[in-house]
């Protein structure tokens, strides 16, 4: 295959793609970082001038910069740590025999199809809802009184939108590394005297690991970029009780208008996420030459 | 599994696994089920699980208020388009790092993956700037670029997890049956490679059908698709349930089912190939 | 007709040469194997001849005519590859015809030519089949077919039985054997199996990193091994190879005795030895012979039904011509 006339058509095939994607990553960044160093308000054309670091000095110094990156941090947090556990006990609870279970699941999977302002708006509207919510009525057949979950627990409450659309995502790749574990390690393991705790602990969840470490990157990637469900449900608040990174940048750029500031955000964005990708390619990367 | 399990084991499975499926299933089941009900319905206590009067007057009442279909129309266009163009730029690239692997093959793969980890949000405020001095705004061609390229990394991969499962070997006994590389193409690769093309579509569509950060930012009232569309609903008018409820019905169906036949590519697809 | 011509054919993969300068001539109509252990570039040696790789030098010629830079569809070759390469999407009987349709064959000529081949292969009753549900002896079959309709100049198998159980692979041994007296057609054989080689081979080629060690008939390689190492390859079990005071006595660096020209005897010969493990196979039997103080084991010999146990004290005694002798330098003495 490897000849000289078909190495140079794959250069030409494979090029479309890689300059597309090249200026998709450097033309937008670039400016990014241009404007970051810019006093550049979209509602005073035509003042913009150099300011050097001071974008980013406003942006790190701003108390809601410092609440933003706690809130994110929880919100990656909390919702890995559901979804993780979760998703191993249901991955572990869905792979024994059962009746039924292509139609469980189906059941299982389906909060990951629901766009993401659908489930936002449903869950903020029709289960949180302090009056009229199915949890209010709930806590009220129990005698307590209602929560307003998106005023007292804004966090919280996203924490609890979000884990239970990724739940079914971890639940599903868990369950894909399960059903490839070798029954005959298990039955060795059972030979050698291994109790069913120790069979967990010993040989699945070891070979659990690679999946679950692809499971907790590729979430982290995405939940650090949580944003609609937050537009709908809280728009960041009250106050910034709710707001990570991902909205700041947003309610700066585009609700102030601080293009500038805005920008400097975007790329403070892109160095965090950037942390964890490194980790994230290593992993896939290894998979590439095996 | 070819073990032996007692079947009061298997009851209990059954009975739990059911149990929690259908509690995780329980708020989409609820939205299809207020979908049906009159807005006092929706909103009384205690609440009614089966017994009221199942109406469909609410899917008509959301068509004639806000024109749902125009923005259903927009999630397909939006949605099918980038992914078949996605696809026309992915296949020949594809093809070539999976059956010509050169030196930087691996790298310009790693590369790529790497601008899906780019936050969206780094770049809205060129992209936003960029698509109104242009007059992309709230077009839907606007979109199917921005979907275009920021799942094109994902159609790659998948392409690429796909074909290099193609043996080379048959590629090989194609020539050397006399095949010249269109005839290999047309009659020993495409029909090879399609069923991953067409998980590699599905995913893609799911995916850019439920895209929430650039439909939500780069689109108004004319080329919103129903991301956008629904997030109008959390204004006041998201208290009429069922309304609510009939419009999201419509707008998470078809993703749904789609989604239920493509659970095993979702896992490639997702993970890059690391979990198979 | 089918004469293949390797001219000085080189091959390098970046820095690394696999093959340096080649020279090898097979003729119209042979069977030749080339046979050595496994990265010893005889699947490249194959898919060089096939057009699969470019040669880094040298020339290639088939019929006198120079094929070094003719694509591989365009050589008149066929190949049968080691994982069979059938086309999972077509019938047997698609797969069959394919290199017929590129050919632009026309639909009557291709079925008669589609008939006789599944005939000759027992693969009649299946040519409306998927591939996937053959088993690995009718998957081989239909490979073969697939190279056989086309008439071409030379076959080229790469390790073809190689994904087959024991017996089968006896039995598609010999059908290529058949195939080959029928057809007359040049064969061209890879495998690390010397027994396909001596069983199957008009000529084989030996090679060991790319250099070929010895070409020469079955017989040629048994009799007289041109080194050590085509020594110890060719011929099972293997030869004893003994050096010291054994081999100085035959005035030579290392000697080699086949087991089965060492005379066996209770009383006295040349060497002496305790017997270790036996293998009965039935029809002979071999015994490995320890503390003989020229090597750890010596392999020999004995008619099947030999009594001898764990322990017996025996005397071992080399047929004096079926005695090699080899050099310092691992070549072969005069």
């Amino acid at each position: 295959m490897a000849t000289q006339h078909s190495r140079a058509a794959a250069r030409v095939m494979i090029s479309p793609a890689v300059i597309l994607l090249l200026g998709w990553m450097l033309i937008p960044l670039g400016m990014t970082l241009y404007f970051s160093f810019l006093r550049y308000n979209l509602l005073m054309p035509g003042t913009e001038s150099f300011t050097g670091w001071d974008n980013y000095y406003y942006f790190l110094t701003d108390p809601a910069f410092s609440s933003a990156i706690v809130n994110t941090l929880i919100l990656v947090g909390g919702v890995l740590a559901i979804t993780t556990i979760g998703g191993v006990l249901f991955a572990l609870l869905l792979d024994q025999p059962m009746f039924g279970q292509g139609i469980v699941r189906i059941l299982v999977i389906s909060p990951f199809f629901v766009m993401p302002t659908v489930s936002a708006l449903v869950w903020k509207n029709m289960f949180m809802n302090p009056v009229s919510g199915l949890l209010a009525s709930l806590w009220r057949f129990f005698g307590a009184q209602p929560v307003d979950w998106l005023s007292e627990y804004p966090l919280f409450s996203i924490v609890v939108i979000v884990a239970w659309q990724w739940l079914p995502f971890a639940t599903l790749i868990l369950l894909t590394a399960f059903q490839s574990l070798d029954q005959d390690q298990l039955e060795a393991a059972e030979m050698d005297g291994a109790g069913a705790l120790s069979r967990f602990f010993h040989i699945m969840l070891p070979h659990l690991a690679r999946a679950i470490t692809v499971v907790v990157l590729i979430q982290t990637i995405f939940l650090l970029s949580i944003f609609a469900e937050i537009l709908v449900t809280t728009n960041g608040g009250p106050g910034t009780a709710s707001t990570n990174l991902t909205y700041l940048v947003y309610a700066e750029s585009l609700l102030r208008f601080d293009v500038g500031t805005g920008s400097a955000g975007g790329i403070v964005a892109v160095i965090l996420a950037n942390i964890v990708a490194i980790f994230l390619m290593r992993m896939i990367g290894k998979n590439l030459d095996a | 599994m070819a073990r032996a399990v007692s079947t009061r084991r298997k009851w209990i499975t059954t009975v739990v696994a059911w149990a929690l499926a259908l509690l995780i299933f329980f708020p989409i089941l609820w939205i299809i089920l207020t979908s049906f009900k009159t807005e006092a319905e929706a909103i009384s206590t205690p609440p009614s699980f089966l017994f009221f009067d199942w109406t469909t007057e609410n899917y008509g009442t959301v068509q004639e208020r806000s024109n749902y279909f125009r923005h259903f129309w927009n999630s397909v266009v939006i949605s099918i388009g980038s992914t078949v163009i996605g696809l026309i730029i992915a296949i020949p690239a594809a093809w070539a790092m999976a059956f010509v692997p050169g030196k930087q093959t691996k790298n310009v793969l790693m590369w790529m993956l790497s601008t899906k980890m780019l936050p969206p949000v780094g770049v809205l405020v060129p992209i936003y700037l960029i698509f109104r001095d242009v007059g992309l705004l709230d077009s839907r061609l606007g979109l199917i670029i921005v979907l275009t390229l920021i799942n094109l990394p994902i159609i790659v991969w998948m392409l690429y997890t796909y074909f290099r499962e193609i043996p080379v070997d048959i590629l090989e006994a194609a020539r050397m049956d006399g095949a010249a590389l269109r005839n290999e193409i047309l009659y020993i690769l495409t029909p090879m490679a399609v069923p991953g093309i067409a998980s590699t579509l599905l995913l893609n569509v799911i995916l850019a059908w439920n895209e929430a950060f650039w439909t939500l930012n780069l689109t108004a009232a004319n080329s919103a698709p129903l991301t956008a569309f629904i997030a109008s609903y959390s204004s006041p008018e998201g208290l009429f349930y069922a309304k609510l409820s009939a419009a999201s019905t419509m707008a998470i169906a078809p993703i749904l089912i789609l989604g239920w036949f493509s659970q095993k590519q979702l896992v490639r697809g997702l993970t890059f190939g690391a979990v198979k | 007709m089918g004469r293949i011509t390797l001219d000085k054919v080189t091959k390098r993969f970046g820095e690394v040469e696999v093959i340096p300068p080649l020279d090898l001539t097979i003729e119209d109509g042979e069977f030749v194997v080339f046979v050595g252990p496994s990265g010893c570039g005889k699947s490249t040696l194959l898919r060089l001849i096939a057009g699969l790789e470019d040669v880094s030098g040298g020339e290639i010629r088939i019929d006198g005519r120079d094929a070094t830079e003719v694509p591989p569809a365009k050589r008149g070759l066929a190949m049968v590859f080691q994982s069979y390469a059938l086309y999972p999407h077509m019938s047997v009987r698609k797969n069959i015809a394919f290199p017929l349709r590129m050919a632009n064959m026309d639909k009557a000529e291709q079925d008669r030519r589609i008939e006789s081949a599944a005939k000759v292969l027992n693969l009649t009753d299946y040519l409306e089949r998927r591939p996937g549900q053959l088993s690995g002896g009718q998957r081989q079959r239909v490979a073969i077919g697939r190279a056989i309709v086309r008439e071409p100049a030379a076959f080229l198998f790469d390790e073809p039985l190689s994904n087959l159980d024991a017996a089968l692979r006896v039995g598609m041994r010999l059908e290529i054997s058949e195939l080959h007296e029928r057809l007359k057609t040049t064969m061209i054989y890879v495998t690390h199996d010397q027994v396909e080689a001596m069983t199957m081979a008009d000529k084989i080629v030996v090679l060991r990193a790319g250099n070929i060690e010895q070409v020469g008939s079955p017989l040629d390689l048994y009799r007289s091994p041109r080194n050590l190492f085509v020594a110890g390859f060719i011929g099972s079990p293997t030869m004893n190879l003994l050096e010291g005071r054994a081999a100085q006595a035959h005035g030579a660096h290392t000697i080699g005795i086949r087991p089965e020209h060492l005379d066996l005897s209770r009383e006295s010969g040349e060497w002496s030895g305790v017997v270790g493990v036996s293998e009965h196979l039935g029809s002979d039997t071999f015994l490995h012979v320890h503390d003989t103080g020229l090597a750890d084991i010596v392999t020999v010999r004995a008619s099947g039904e030999v009594e001898l146990r764990h322990g017996d004290r025996v005397f071992l005694t080399p047929q004096a011509d079926k005695l090699h002798r080899f050099g310092e330098n691992g070549l072969r003495l005069a």
